[in-house]
């Protein structure tokens, strides 16, 4: 440390070293999560452009008010996505302490958070599993609409294409997050970390895990709330 | 933070700060459920009001996009100038966004000047069991002056 | 744990970093042929491979507008050894059928932007200069850089397959719009060739993803002991831009051919509303937008063309200072304008737009936003051309390649004025000016980019010279030709001869081209026989060329040139040098050249 980290910002540009103190492979997984985060930025675009571009919409309230074991008719709008979308805050948290945990050499700690991770990333899909097959029972699929326009008008079946491709996408993202996690959690119990002496590809991993969160804040409001 | 000639590690935070995101990101979520369930009791009608609680939203959205990026990702925690070569590139999405959707607005506005079908399948209202008929005046009026108020409203819908 | 940690970690990652220790030198495994030439790591052999898969597509899209071109400039002759060769799908008669025409004239653009321009240039020259520029052992990731070797690869050969199919490869138009795109019924290409077509771009995806964020990566974090960001050459700088324009626009374009391939097989409407298909009846999709799709595609479409222009604009500034043997005029301004054109690259895509629906308010910002371009494009060519001035220039055949490039970049980027503007573009789009302009400065311009850097680095690859003879008359026939076949273009499209037609002489208006046509068919055959030229050239040389016997042949002040004659992997033989200067110190203080290791002496001169 005394040596590298001597007189900081005079010559981080300067070659020979990363100038972001940051080894490359979290560079590369920043740069790939801003890459990813183009992905989903042009698929809500597009889900935006085409909701510009139709009179009418469904209304979110209407659509998800269901909740599983609830009685049929129930109308309670909101709650079940609140849940998912808790459930996925509540793993990302439990991600950033595992990487926290990393830091610390605390290898107890890591393994102890990615469990809870994954738990939660198993939940959320799990969560996301009944809601789509929920809908489906409903009609709604991809190319089948059953739902009106807020307005009592019909519908275009780009309500829930669009639905189903993003939280499509978005699942599949949160499920290789799960398989990383479970990665991640088996070369811990191996030691493998221990004995790199580091917990650098937690860090990485985790980053990863955010950024499901962080597009789940967004398909979150783009199709629930507003 | 003073953590330029620390070591990088333990520059962000610790667990308080966990906790304390941890807090702030509830209670934005809170806020923004509570502003959804607000959203239902307005009528329709009401569009620009609509229109300000969702922009209202979308803020709150953004504000935990940044808790999350910031903290969590560990961003804020960076070297700036690596905080500015993800930053700078995001702002890509503000001519992005604009673009498309003005684009999107503008052909919805084409189909229903030329596109009379159109315009008229979007007005036929279909009974509906539901009991969401009181917001079912308004929306899609056979008003064949493409008056841009009409059309703002469904652009928010 | 703690910076060092953070430092150590490449190397304790296990994978394959010891590479990048300063202590190793060259370095040594034991090498099989399947891990050298096939399934290699090295940084040098992946650019290799990206070159000779670019050159394998650039043939095939080069003989394809061959075949086009026989149609356009011979719309009434017979070649029956064309139905012996091609088959009667392709050549019914010994003529061109139209399936084959619209077939040829997609799989030609679709091949050429991205296969051969993109991946055979940025691809090649990338992984060829960066870790050897900048003074790295290897790419960042040397894993992930053969990953997108082999996903270009297997794009490659899924692309290929596509021609084979029953139906013959997709024929919408490389841009694949929708609705054409999207519907089987709608035309032949449009079934399994689609499909195809859309899996090879996808694997493609990719591979530009991949390999671009490693460039990124490697630029930022591998540069050797002082080589700050502004000590690199332009060529760096420019494969820098490039990496990042890929890795953001790549995604978009992504989504959109997830969303198309959402329409094709799952019943969806995105793209498509209010259709009906002759023999079909009405398609029931309905509220999705054709427009949607070219906002999708046109903002990577966009980024893409300077993709494939930018590294040949650095490798232009390179090879023009060297054999100037003058500092690059304005070294500053070109970063700054190659940073400035990355940016409006991603402001502008609906100026490809301007007639199929766009908003027209809309059009006009994007009208002001394209016409900046001139301004950093005008930035260049100033400081390419005062590169030249008074310079004591070397007429190599990768310089000749270089001011050709400038000479092209010019003549085409004029013409990109009048297209830019959306009143002028009602007449213009869709016209042979529009094929001239960006077959003139996007096309060729970084096809002679391409084959300047093939002649510069030659030496560099393989140890040997390319032939100089072969070289002079590869450049005088190909650039005068290249003028030859697209300066009428632009009478023909002003005419308004539109592109993508069959057969131009039922045209009353357009029968007056017959000629003109016959004779840009003609040149473009001889120009594509020159190539084969110049393909021979190149593979001879690579066995039997002229010996390298200096370790810097060229005179130039760069890292690459301090490696041995046949690098090994790990490129330098010991420790990697350190830098002192820019790259750019030739004819200073009398003398020569003074390469970037060599320490700043006492008496120097400030530049």
């Amino acid at each position: 440390m005394a040596t590298t980290a001597t007189a900081p910002g005079t010559k981080l540009w300067g070659g020979g070293k990363s100038p972001f103190n940051v080894e490359y492979g979290k560079l590369m997984m920043w740069y790939f999560l801003m890459s990813d985060a183009f992905t989903f930025g042009a698929f809500l675009i597009s889900y935006g452009t085409i909701r510009f571009s139709t009179n009418g919409w469904p209304d979110p309230n209407e659509v998800f008010r269901s909740f599983p074991f609830a009685p049929e008719g129930v109308h309670a709008p909101l709650v079940f996505v609140s849940i998912m979308t808790f459930i996925l805050i509540i793993s990302s948290v439990t991600m950033v302490l595992a990487v926290h945990a990393g830091h610390n050499m605390d290898k107890k700690g890591v393994v102890k958070n990615l469990i809870l991770t994954i738990i939660g990333g198993l939940a959320f899909l799990s969560c996301q599993a009944w809601e789509w097959t929920h809908l489906h029972h409903e009609g709604a699929w991809w190319g089948a609409n059953p739902f009106l326009n807020h307005d009592g008008t019909a519908s275009s079946t780009n309500f829930t294409n669009y639905f189903f491709t993003i939280t499509g996408f978005h699942g599949f993202h949160v499920f290789s997050g799960v398989i990383i996690n479970i990665v991640m959690l088996i070369m811990t119990l191996t030691d493998q970390f221990e004995k790199r002496g580091h917990y650098l590809m937690i860090e990485k991993a985790g980053l990863y895990w955010h950024f499901v969160d962080l597009v789940w804040v967004f398909v979150f409001t783009c199709f629930y709330l507003i | 933070m003073e953590h330029t000639a620390e070591h990088q590690e333990h520059s962000g935070g610790g667990t308080k700060e966990i906790v304390k995101v941890t807090i702030i990101l509830t209670v934005l979520t809170i806020v923004e459920l509570i502003l959804g369930f607000w959203m239902i009791s307005i009528p329709l009608e009401r569009a620009s009001f609509r229109l300000a609680v969702k922009g209202t939203i979308v803020i709150l959205m953004l504000a935990k996009a940044f808790y999350i990026v910031a903290y969590f990702m560990h961003l804020k925690h960076e070297i700036k100038n690596m905080i500015m070569t993800i930053v700078v590139p995001l702002a890509l999405f503000v001519w992005f966004i604009i673009a498309f959707l003005y684009d999107g607005n503008s052909f919805r506005h084409l189909r229903n000047t030329y596109d009379p079908h159109y315009k008229e399948q979007s007005t036929i209202k279909i009974e509906k069991k539901e009991h969401s008929s009181e917001t079912k005046q308004e929306g899609a009026k056979p008003n064949d002056a493409k008056d841009g108020k009409q059309e703002e409203k469904k652009a928010t819908h | 744990m703690s910076n060092e940690a953070v430092f150590q970690a490449p190397a304790a990652a296990g994978t394959h970093h010891d590479a990048h220790g300063d202590h190793h030198g060259e370095h040594h495994h034991h090498e099989t042929f399947i891990t050298k030439y096939v399934f290699s790591q090295d940084h040098k052999m992946i650019a290799k491979q990206f070159l000779i898969t670019g050159m394998v597509w650039a043939v095939l899209g080069g003989l394809m507008s061959v075949l086009f071109r026989l149609q356009i400039g011979y719309p009434d002759a017979n070649f029956p050894w064309l139905q012996d060769l091609l088959g009667k799908w392709w050549a019914e008669g010994g003529k061109i059928t139209p399936q084959a025409y619209y077939a040829l004239v997609t799989t030609h653009g679709t091949v050429l932007v991205f296969f051969v321009l993109t991946a055979g240039l940025s691809g090649t020259f990338a992984n060829f200069l960066i870790p050897l520029q900048v003074g790295a052992r290897d790419m960042a990731s040397p894993f992930m850089n053969m990953l997108s070797y082999w996903f270009f690869f297997t794009a490659s050969v899924v692309m290929l397959s596509s021609i084979f199919v029953e139906n013959g490869p997709f024929s919408g138009g490389w841009t694949a719009y929708p609705p054409l795109s999207a519907l089987g019924d709608a035309s032949p290409g449009s079934k399994t060739g689609m499909d195809l077509w859309l899996i090879s771009m996808a694997l493609f995806v990719v591979s530009s993803l991949l390999g671009g964020l490693n460039y990124i990566a490697t630029v930022l974090n591998m540069r050797t002991k002082g080589m700050s960001m502004t000590r690199l050459p332009l060529t760096i700088w420019a494969l820098f831009f490039t990496a990042v324009l890929g890795v953001l626009s790549f995604p978009v374009l992504f989504s959109g051919f997830i969303l198309l391939i959402f329409d094709r097989n799952f019943g969806t409407s995105f793209y498509l509303s209010d259709i009906f298909v002759n023999g079909v009846g009405a398609l029931p999709n309905e509220g999705g937008s054709a427009i949607l799709y070219q906002h999708l595609f046109w903002f990577l479409g966009h980024p893409e063309v300077y993709i494939i222009l930018l590294p040949a604009m650095g490798m232009v500034s390179e090879i023009l200072s060297v054999n100037s043997r003058k500092p690059i005029f304005g070294y500053m301004a070109m970063i700054g304008s190659l940073f400035a054109i990355a940016i409006l690259a991603f402001l502008v895509w609906a100026h490809h737009m301007f007639v199929t629906g766009l908003n027209p308010f809309l059009g006009s910002i994007f009208v002001l936003l394209t016409l900046l371009i001139a301004v950093p494009s005008a930035i260049k060519v100033f400081n390419w051309i005062t590169t030249l001035w008074r310079g004591n220039i070397r007429f190599t055949p990768a310089m000749l390649f270089a001011i050709g490039f400038v000479s092209l970049f010019i003549s085409g980027g004029l013409t990109g004025i009048w297209l830019g503007n959306s009143a002028l573009d009602i007449h213009l789009h869709d016209t042979y000016f529009v094929i001239a302009h960006f077959h003139i400065v996007m096309g060729v311009a970084s096809m002679f980019g391409m084959f300047a850097g093939i002649y510069h680095w030659f030496p560099k690859m393989y140890g040997r010279y390319l032939n100089n003879n072969l070289g002079y008359i590869h450049f005088w026939i190909t650039i005068a030709g290249a003028y030859m076949i697209f300066w009428p273009m632009h009478y023909e499209g002003l005419a308004g001869m539109p592109r993508r037609y069959y057969d131009y002489s039922v045209w009353e208006s357009f029968k007056q081209f017959a000629d003109l046509n016959r004779f840009i068919s003609t040149v473009a055959m001889i120009v594509f026989s020159v190539q084969i030229l110049f393909l021979v050239n190149f593979f001879y040389s690579i066995f039997k060329g002229r010996k390298v016997t200096t370790q810097n042949p060229w005179g130039a002040n760069t890292l690459e040139w301090t490696t041995p004659i046949h690098p090994g992997h790990g490129n330098w033989v010991g420790e990697i040098p350190e830098v002192y200067r820019w790259a750019y110190d030739y004819g200073k203080d009398g003398k020569e050249f003074i390469p970037q290791t060599k320490p700043i002496g006492d008496d120097e001169s400030h530049h």
